[in-house]
């Protein structure tokens, strides 16, 4: 029971992010997983459930603004705590940018994959203390920056 | 970008390497993050240790620790034959009880993980994750920093209640009355619904899961009972995930098929019918997934009612499914054969295109088998047929129904035998070529229950007679010439028999579906541990297992390796080797040994070469090792050992062969055929072991390991073998092998099996086969000019990293010197030419890659004396252990040369 993938989509379909957290996957078959989950998840309605079923696995997704959050899981996994991950995924993103808009994510693609190893790994939960996971990412950010300073000079 | 088969990720290892040991927190975090996302297999297998090592260590704080246990879970899934998981579970055990919520929630995920596989060794979870979810739950025992809404530390929580499920309840009764407490505390505390979302979403999320545990515990119990209520209450809710989740647990509970769950279900059963028409495709799936499965016979009729009003207006998605649904459910629970076949009518009139094959099948035949359900189902069908929407399927159906039992209500109105021809056949235009030829059989059928429409038939096949399709015009004519016989119809009579009831069989529709739960893990994956215990985690445990319970029969007799253990062949292949290494001291010959070196040194020609050949040193000194660690050795001593072995296929002598050849056979006897191939890329090789099963009977149990010095020689497993070889078959397996330092020539492949059919007779076999991962293989030819070689052999100079050795082969006399170079050619090295010109020599080079050594230069000169059928090896390379080795080794394949 693990989270399988992660993709942001835009809500005109464009795909802003993607993580792949099974390594069995082909190229191909990940470019299908995602045109067909992002189609399922962008015709649905508000209001529906957040989540759906898409071959062996559950597709939980959720809206922020612009932006889909979708996370494919095993089919046995708790639903509505993979639902919270995504909350807590975009918390984090929140505090990090500060009011995190889609552009945030679009040209800083690589801090938000960062967020998101700090939070995840292989498809588990690591860290649920927004704290403890903005720290770490300041810590590594100081460290990039003084080493780069320390390059300069 | 960087896909964890890619060249440039095994590079990156040694520098993962140093960041994990590194002081750095931050870097280990970083190549924690890599591991875990892109490792390989090799990349696994080198880095699994320091990854544990962070994981264990008090050192680290728990930053890098949570990240260590997760990394190491992802290491598990992928790989799960490199993790000696059950010695490890103490250590992992004991930091589930870590303070940091962190890394217990890692280290929970690590071991619902290893739960799965090896219940036993991790069964001291369930006390722990009691524990401290008592701590969490009640004793209200958590940072602020962990609540999330107002709910502590969720995910935690939720994996510890997932974890309990892979367990029996526990054993112990202050445990579980712990446990209780836990999940009566959640049930009673969730009766409200916040108004926050995630305050709901975290607080159902724990509910969910607490269910889900108290239907495993006990489906029958109190708490279950107080859950029902709760779940009936969701199901109305407005919340659809709340919906959709409270079918899917209900599911659970209809599964488990307690009396009071069904009982409390079908209170509900109107409300879950309404779901069945719920907006949300999703909510519709788990409608018809609960009603499905609680569906029994009181219920049956209204539910399969139900699914049928829905079916035409449902989506097609999900059509196929509820159409399988039904067609089992009317199966299984029918009081009354009418019924079921207006169900299965009606099915196929609503959704024909999705009735598959199976079901129509399925009908005819319990048709068949029922004789007091044909008459009606005769006269239900016939009426179908005239029906002007009616179904391809139908046709089938009636195709084969009327021709078989038309005759039973061939005295009913409006069914006379004419009627029923011609209700078939306005339908035989616009049905496919598979229908049309059933038809057809239909018509041959009829014409010998009814003789009096055997007009209209015989103009129909006539009209057949020269169609397109070949299998059509076969049978129109086939038919055509039965029924023109004149024999008084007497072969038509006995061709169209009444068929035989079917033999009972299970229904192929259960089958069906039972294969699309597998596939899908829908309910039952409640059913514990089933979920990621894959099949290639069973088979290497079992080769594992299979490989200590050998490796421990092996080494009670306390020899250190286990090669002695009786193996009779390797045995006298090892006495062999002493014997020849120990000749009889102070023996006559020994003196002209002595003699003939000193003769061939003067034989020498005056080349380059002669100066550095060395003195012999005193040869009044111990004749068998001389003082540059040459030994001496006469072969030919060795001779009559050889001689009787190599009689039959005997593993020494397919040993030497292996010796310079890539590919062969290692062991062959009468049940058992071991054979081998082998390619070797400087310090890389990939070993194929091939098993093959010459007896008639099964080999069983089978496990096969390779034994090398772990700090000589790295060998990975790539693809496991399976345990069972039927007769007659051969399997493989693969190993990838990484020369370190240098190989010690001892490198084994244990073999143990049982041979027969495990009842009447099971022979057990154990082997150790010495495996050719030599020096040699890892060593590349290399050219260079007679000038460059010779400047570089006087570089190296003599002792101790040069190594000589004079010695008689086996057969006695010396061998041409063209085969003496390809002796040399197929043990890796180059041969140089122009070097010194004697017609007796043989000169080579070559380099030794191994990767913790480094290179390494080797440079060879045999040189022979036909007078007294003597060799002369003189081996010189950069590093003195290579020298002696490849010395040795070079030294017996030329000796045992036949």
């Amino acid at each position: 029971m693990a989270i399988r993938f992660m993709l942001l989509v835009s809500r005109q379909g464009k795909i802003r992010l993607t993580k792949w957290f099974t390594s069995d996957w082909t190229a191909k078959e990940k470019a299908k997983a995602v045109k067909d989950v992002s189609q399922t998840v962008l015709s649905r309605r508000t209001k529906m459930c957040n989540v759906l079923e898409y071959k062996d696995y559950k597709v939980v997704y959720r809206r922020y603004a612009s932006l889909f959050f979708i996370a494919g899981t095993d089919p046995d996994d708790n639903e509505l705590l993979t639902l919270e991950i995504i909350h807590r995924y975009v918390e984090v993103l929140d505090k990090w940018f500060l009011n995190v808009c889609e552009l945030d994510i679009i040209f800083n693609f690589q801090q938000a994959y960062a967020i998101m190893d700090e939070l995840l790994i292989g498809g588990e939960m690591q860290e649920s203390s927004k704290r403890s996971a903005i720290n770490s990412l300041k810590r590594m950010e100081e460290t990039e920056k003084s080493e780069q300073a320390s390059l300069i000079l | 970008m960087l896909g964890e088969n890619e060249e440039l990720s095994r590079l990156i290892i040694n520098c993962l390497s140093r960041d994990l040991q590194g002081n750095s927190e931050i870097f280990a975090c970083l190549a924690l993050h890599a591991i875990a996302n892109i490792s390989g297999r090799e990349m696994a297998t080198s880095l699994l240790n320091e990854v544990q090592q962070l994981l264990v260590s008090g050192s680290h704080t728990s930053f890098v620790r949570k990240k260590a246990a997760l990394c190491l879970l992802r290491l598990f899934r992928k790989f799960p034959e490199i993790f000696e998981a059950i010695d490890w579970a103490p250590k992992i055990l004991y930091m589930m009880d870590d303070r940091d919520f962190g890394t217990a929630l890692g280290v929970a995920s690590l071991v619902t993980a290893l739960a799965q596989v090896y219940p036993e060794a991790y069964y001291g979870a369930v006390t722990k994750a009691v524990n401290r979810l008592h701590k969490i739950v009640i004793e209200k025992d958590f940072t602020s920093e962990y609540v999330y809404y107002k709910i502590a530390v969720p995910w935690l929580q939720v994996k510890l209640l997932r974890l309990l499920q892979y367990f029996p309840g526990p054993a112990d009764l202050q445990v579980f009355r712990r446990l209780n407490d836990v999940l009566a505390y959640i049930i009673s505390h969730s009766a409200e619904v916040p108004k926050n979302v995630q305050h709901n979403n975290a607080q159902n999320a724990i509910l969910f899961e607490a269910i889900n545990l108290c239907i495993h515990l006990d489906p029958a119990s109190e708490l279950v009972d107080q859950t029902l209520g709760l779940l009936s209450n969701f199901i109305i809710a407005k919340e659809t995930n709340s919906r959709y989740l409270a079918l899917e647990t209900m599911c659970h509970l209809a599964a488990t098929g307690a009396r009071n769950c069904l009982d409390s279900l079908r209170v509900n059963q109107d409300t879950i019918v309404a779901s069945l028409k719920d907006k949300d495709i999703s909510v519709r799936r788990r409608a018809l997934d609960l009603l499905y499965s609680m569906c029994d016979q009181n219920n049956v009729r209204v539910i399969v009612a139900e699914l049928l009003q829905y079916l035409p207006i449902a989506d097609f998605a999900i059509r196929e499914e509820m159409v399988l649904k039904i067609a089992i459910l009317t199966e299984k629970f029918a009081m009354e054969y009418s019924w079921y076949v207006d169900v299965v009518l009606q099915l196929i009139t609503v959704a024909g295109e999705f009735v598959s094959d199976d079901i129509w099948f399925r009908v005819v035949q319990i048709i068949t088998n029922n004789e007091v359900l044909q008459e009606y189902a005769v006269a239900t069908i016939l009426t179908a047929l005239r029906s002007p929407t009616c179904h391809e399927t139908t046709v089938k159906v009636g195709g084969c129904v009327l021709g078989e039992y038309g005759h039973l209500i061939a005295n009913m109105p409006g069914c006379a035998p004419i009627d029923q021809f011609t209700a078939l056949h306005t339908k035989f235009p616009i049905c496919s070529v598979q229908t049309r030829a059933l038809l057809l059989t239909t018509y041959v059928k009829f014409m010998n229950l009814f003789p009096e429409i055997k007009g209209e038939i015989i103009a129909v096949f006539k009209q057949h007679q020269s169609v397109l399709d070949v299998e059509l015009q076969q049978r129109a004519n086939e038919y055509l010439r039965l029924a023109t016989r004149d024999d008084g119809d007497e072969l038509l009579q006995t061709v169209c028999e009444e068929m035989p009831a079917y033999p009972e069989r299970e229904s192929a529709l259960l089958l069906k579906l039972n294969q699309k739960i597998a596939d899908t893990e829908d309910k039952r994956t409640w059913i514990i541990g089933g979920k990621d215990a894959n099949t290639e985690v069973a088979k290497a445990k079992a080769i594992r297992d299979a490989a200590i319970a050998a490796a421990g029969g092996a080494g009670t007799n306390g020899v250190p390796r286990p090669v002695a253990a009786g193996k009779g062949l390797l045995k006298t292949f090892e006495d062999k080797l002493q014997e020849s290494n120990n000749p009889p001291a102070g023996s006559t010959e020994e003196a002209d040994l002595l003699k003939a070196i000193e003769l061939s040194k003067l034989d020498m020609p005056d080349g380059g070469l002669s100066e550095t050949i060395q003195k012999p040193t005193t040869p009044a000194a111990a004749p068998t090792v001389d003082a540059l660690g040459a030994g001496v050795i006469d072969y030919s001593l060795a001779k009559p050992v050889v001689k009787a072995l190599s009689g039959g296929m005997d593993d020494s002598t397919l040993y030497s062969r292996l010796v310079t050849a890539a590919n062969g056979l290692l062991h062959r006897d009468a049940n058992l055929e071991i054979g081998l191939k082998t390619e070797y890329r400087e310090h890389i090789g990939r070993i194929a072991i091939f098993f093959g099963n010459r007896s008639s009977h099964a080999i069983t149990s089978l496990a096969a390991e390779i034994q090398a010095d772990p700090k000589q020689v790295r060998v990975t497993l790539l693809q496991p073998l399976p345990s069972i070889i039927p007769p007659g078959t051969q399997l493989h397996q693969i190993y990838k092998v990484e020369c370190l330092g240098v190989c010690d020539p001892l490198s084994l492949l244990n073999v143990a099996c049982a041979i027969g059919d495990g009842i009447s007779l099971n022979v057990p076999v154990n082997l150790s086969l010495r495996l050719p991962i030599l020096l040699t293989k890892f060593v590349t030819p290399i050219q260079l000019p007679a000038n460059d070689f010779f400047q570089r052999w006087k570089q190296i100079g003599g002792p101790p990293r040069e190594s000589q050795a004079v010695f008689r082969p086996a057969s006695g006399t010396v061998v041409a010197t063209s085969d003496l170079a390809k002796i040399i050619t197929s043990l890796g090295l180059g041969i140089i030419k122009y070097v010194d010109d004697s017609p007796l020599s043989v000169v080579g080079a070559g380099i030794f890659n191994a990767s913790e050594l480094g290179k390494v230069g080797c440079m060879v000169r045999l040189e022979k004396n036909e007078q007294y059928e003597m060799y002369r090896l003189t081996v010189r390379t950069t590093n003195e252990i290579v020298s002696d080795v490849l010395r040795a080794q070079i030294e017996e394949c030329v000796a045992l040369h036949i």
